[in-house]
């Protein structure tokens, strides 16, 4: 086995010239892959952070109800004892913060032109201390400080359509919880720009309690839980789940997965995207090496023909060949890999950015992450399209009549 | 002790090729044949420690006889045995067992694996046959030694002489202690000097160790000691000739005596 494992490494480096040239195809093959991925990885993470920090949070708490029905009235599916729940998911072990938050549909007028806005109420304080921010195009946060005028953020779309600025003053009027008519007048303390234009049409943002004086509840439509790394989601999930089960209400708990909609779209085009750039890479080694390994097949006839000569079983010849070539497709990943972390490395410390993708307005930062999975995977792929490659070459080889082999020139 | 065990025996054997009508055709072969003859009807014993050789010009058949004997091609018609197996009867994992355990080759263009020392190359067949290292490795210095290549075994090709190379080919060939060595043209790529050196070897290891050599050649040069010699033209064995002076030896050393050891005519069995 020894012998047989020599002959088919001598093997690889029989003809240097052509045995480079796979290794530079395999190699670079890796290289791109791991190039590619490493920037999607970091896109996909950035991207995954940031859901997650716009204000998604980690986990949410919602009750059960609201994932049963549409609400009859106002908040009628939210949760009641909302601070008790609260502070229940704070003793989780890697609970940051806790931040109550209700969702209402309702109408802004600025006294000429009425507009439907999707509204969202928030605790500033304990919006703060997860480091949700909305992202301000003008302006600043809703203050913490209890008192003073009701303040709101708009969307710079429903602004614009409003005619209004920060510091203008508008009405919001909703149907509260009792099914009667309310209104609030509000000052605008800020603009934001979601990088949405449909969301930008429709924000806008108050205090929680602002809200639930317009809409007449003490009720919230769900706690979002901030935690101190996204790798411990699972793990704060299971734990906080059971304790939620000894309330009152039925309580459902959602990981940030379950409600990241775009990151999910964005995450599965990119993977589709790698996918589609490994097929390329897998068919490109493959076609190429099946040439290569012809071409040494050819070469080696005659010596084919005395190995068969000697009572070489011919299964053993088709073992070598895709022995070697699967060493190929080894020695040429780990000149990949070694390469893709070298260039990663050097891009990294670059410094160089990618151009603003549109939504966003600063460019994104080109960097490449090192992952053992992405490593494995596109190495992976290159020594499995060799080895297949090898097999139709292998074959033939195996197949050779002894006397034709003999006779070769 | 006399050993008279039959090794070959060739039995009324013929080898046609189909013939590719597209190519231009051969003189003395017309257009509206199906197929060339490259052996017709050849018959043939040879018994264990002879050394034979098998003569005649090119395209008379050489090769393709030792092939048939071989087990690396099949007749089209008669049949073939060796040390008693009748080869037509055996599946191709059949006839790969036989040549891995029975036949030793020796090839004209030494046919050395060019990645392998000297060593490995003579090694290879007993790596083939899953010998164990430590014996592997016994059998390997007593080839080499016994073709005097011991101190070039870390050698590879590359870096040995014509000569050398087809040395350790043969170290290769015999290093399995195969019932039949079977050399096609082996002297073909060397020198007059070189190949004298060759057949002088190869006879040494048919007396000495009793192995049955059978091989090709068309230099009558080379058949001068040769105890026994087959000559072939146009596919026919012309001649079964057993020489005086080197049967002599050939008799000497096995005890084997022949009456009127000379020609025994013989042609086409």
């Amino acid at each position: 086995m020894g012998k047989f494992l020599l002959l088919a490494f001598r093997n690889v480096f029989r003809n240097r010239r052509r045995t480079v040239m796979t290794l530079v195809m395999v190699g670079g093959g890796v290289t791109g892959l791991l190039l590619a991925g490493g920037f999607f990885a970091f896109m996909i993470d950035g991207l995954r952070e940031h859901t997650i920090q716009e204000g998604l949070g980690h986990l949410q708490i919602f009750t059960a109800e609201h994932f049963r029905r549409d609400e009859n009235r106002v908040l009628d599916t939210g949760i009641e004892n909302w601070q008790q729940v609260a502070s229940l998911a704070r003793t989780g072990s890697h609970v940051r913060g806790v931040a109550p938050r209700i969702e209402f549909y309702s109408m802004v007028s600025n006294g000429q032109k009425s507009s439907v806005f999707m509204g969202s109420a928030v605790d500033p304080a304990a919006e703060s201390s997860l480091g949700f921010t909305p992202r301000l195009s003008s302006g600043r946060d809703l203050s913490a400080k209890p008192g003073g005028d009701v303040e709101a953020l708009i969307g710079s779309g429903l602004a614009k359509s409003m005619s209004v600025k920060v510091g203008d003053g508008l009405t919001l009027l909703a149907v509260t919880s009792d099914g009667a008519l309310n209104g609030v007048d509000v000052q605008i303390a800020g603009i934001v720009n979601t990088g949405y234009a449909e969301m930008d049409a429709r924000y806008l943002r108050i205090t929680l309690n602002s809200a639930q004086r317009l809409l007449q509840s003490d009720r919230v439509t769900n706690l979002v839980v901030g935690l101190d790394a996204t790798a411990n989601t699972d793990k704060a999930a299971a734990e906080l789940a059971p304790r939620l089960g000894g309330l009152p209400q039925q309580m459902v708990l959602k990981k940030w997965i379950d409600l990241a909609t775009y990151y999910k779209q964005v995450r599965n085009m990119f993977n589709g995207i790698f996918l589609f750039l490994g097929l390329i890479v897998f068919f490109m080694v493959l076609m190429a090496s099946v040439n290569t390994l012809l071409m040494a097949m050819f070469e080696r006839t005659r010596e084919i023909g005395t190995m068969l000569a000697m009572g070489t079983p011919r299964s053993w010849i088709v073992a070598l060949f895709m022995v070697e070539a699967t060493l190929t497709g080894i020695f040429g990943a780990l000149a990949g890999v070694a390469c893709g972390n070298l260039l990663g490395a050097a891009i990294n410390a670059s410094g160089l950015h990618m151009p603003a993708p549109p939504g966003l307005s600063v460019p994104i930062p080109f960097h490449v992450l090192h992952l053992a999975g992405l490593t494995i995977g596109s190495s992976l792929i290159v020594v499995l399209s060799l080895a297949l490659a090898s097999i139709l070459p292998a074959i033939r080889a195996s197949r050779l009549e002894i006397a034709e082999a003999l006779a070769h020139v | 002790m006399e050993d008279r065990r039959e090794i070959v025996s060739v039995e009324a054997v013929s080898r046609r090729f189909p013939l590719d009508h597209d190519l231009a055709v051969s003189p003395g072969h017309h257009r509206g044949q199906s197929s060339v003859s490259a052996l017709d009807h050849a018959s043939l014993r040879v018994t264990a420690g002879e050394f034979l050789a098998v003569a005649g010009p090119s395209g008379s058949g050489k090769s393709t006889l030792l092939n048939l004997i071989g087990c690396i091609d099949k007749p089209t018609e008669g049949r073939i045995l060796v040390n008693g197996v009748d080869t037509s009867s055996l599946k191709a994992s059949g006839l790969t067992a036989l040549r891995r355990q029975q036949i030793g080759f020796v090839f004209q263009t030494f046919n050395l694996i060019p990645v392998f020392t000297a060593s490995e190359n003579v090694e290879f067949p007993l790596l083939v046959q899953g010998i164990g290292a430590g014996e592997r490795r016994r059998r390997v210095a007593e080839a080499l030694d016994s073709v005097g290549l011991s101190a070039r075994g870390n050698h590879r090709p590359d870096l040995l002489s014509g000569g050398e190379r087809q040395r350790v080919a043969v170290a290769r060939a015999i290093v399995h202690r195969p019932a039949l060595v079977l050399a096609d043209e082996p002297t073909a790529n060397l020198d007059t000097h070189n190949a004298t050196q060759l057949i002088e070897l190869m006879r040494d290891l048919n007396l000495r160790l009793g192995l049955t050599f059978i091989f090709s050649t068309h230099d009558a040069r080379l058949l001068e000691h040769t105890p026994r010699i087959i000559r072939l033209c146009d596919g026919r064995i012309e001649s079964d000739t057993h020489s005086g002076a080197a049967l002599e030896t050939y008799a000497s050393t096995y005890s084997v005596t022949y009456a009127g050891a000379n020609s025994k005519g013989g042609g086409n069995g």
